[in-house]
């Protein structure tokens, strides 16, 4: 006997009886005795009595059945030729066309395809186009600015070069060397000096500021 | 807590044996049946391969015993060769689409035959009083 359990029951039980369905089921056994106590002394003896059956009841229930078995067995057959039938005929998962159909559907694809292709090219066109101008816009730029990079490392170096010679007036060479070494000898300089507390530079090895 | 979908999420093999059943819902005096396709050696509550049907066997306010049947699933599977079982064979012979089951012969003769039985106590009770 099955019973859906109570609240209560199916609270405690909930984990154990309750399939993947989550269908609570309580089996309600506690009226009767337990499947493994012997049969009863009372009922030791007792053969239950077989319901009896008419002999004309007995052959109508044959004759029924058996007409009812014929006539189920055909109309089985009937329904798994329908479904045979309807397996073959079914269109339900794929399409089924004439080869003229198919050529139709395929050129009139074919054209969607060309005019979308056209619209697109054009579309290219005027975009490689543009694309094309600014390539051109852009190297000119940079051909430019790589001539004035160019003038004015000219320049920069050109300024060197008249600085470089401006000082060679001033450079010691081998003529000159005699010349040179009698004027520091002539004029020695002296590089020691001190620094008070106030920061003021006292030149000079004397510890008094000189008076010139 | 929800209940597995009608539309079905048993698991079966592709030879085993399917039956189209009642599966008790409802609860304790109140019986409800789904009509389903499930796997023959399963539990009723198992999960199903289909729901094509329900019963509700209490006759409800106007007396009326409400059945729901998915006939055109039910054609597939008894196609595909799934069994019945005997109450189900029953409801759908009164359906009409199967040959009527004997049992419901068996019943309406034996009911008839009560009821004229019933019919002459009370005939024979009035004569017995007056």
């Amino acid at each position: 006997m099955l019973r859906a359990g109570c609240q209560l029951l199916t609270q405690s039980t909930v984990a154990a009886k309750t399939g993947s369905n989550n269908f609570a089921l309580e089996f309600v056994r506690w009226r009767r005795k337990p499947r493994w106590l012997p049969v009863a002394k009372s009922k030791l003896f007792r053969v239950p009595e077989r319901k009896k059956q008419s002999e004309e009841e007995r052959t109508e229930l044959m004759r029924l059945h058996n007409h009812y078995k014929t006539q189920l067995r055909s109309v089985r057959q009937y329904l798994r030729e329908e479904v045979v039938r309807q397996q073959e005929t079914s269109t339900a998962d794929h399409i089924v066309l004439t080869p003229e159909q198919e050529e139709a559907e395929f050129q009139r694809c074919v054209e969607v395809n060309n005019a979308w292709n056209a619209k697109i090219a054009k579309e290219r066109e005027v975009r490689l186009a543009k694309e094309r101008e600014e390539k051109v816009a852009y190297v000119q730029e940079r051909l430019e600015a790589g001539k004035l990079r160019e003038e004015e490392r000219r320049e920069r170096a050109n300024e060197r070069v008249r600085y470089e010679i401006e000082q060679s007036k001033t450079f010691i060479t081998r003529e000159n060397l005699d010349e040179a070494i009698e004027t520091a000898l002539a004029n020695p300089v002296d590089h020691n000096f001190a620094i008070d507390l106030a920061g003021n530079m006292i030149k000079g090895r004397s510890t008094q500021p000189q008076s010139n | 807590m929800s209940l597995s979908p009608a539309s079905g999420i048993g698991r079966f093999y592709k030879h085993s044996a399917k039956i189209i059943r009642f599966v008790r819902h409802g609860c304790a005096n109140r019986p409800f049946y789904h009509i389903v396709v499930m796997e023959r050696r399963k539990n009723q509550h198992q999960p199903v391969i289909e729901q094509v049907g329900s019963y509700d066997p209490l006759p409800n306010a106007t007396n009326e015993r409400l059945v729901a049947l998915n006939t055109e699933r039910i054609r597939y599977w008894l196609g595909k060769g799934a069994h019945m079982s005997d109450p189900a064979a029953e409801l759908l012979g009164i359906a009409g689409l199967l040959p009527v089951h004997p049992r419901t012969y068996m019943n309406a003769w034996r009911n008839r035959k009560a009821a004229a039985e019933a019919a002459a106590v009370e005939a024979a009770k009035p004569a017995e009083t007056a």
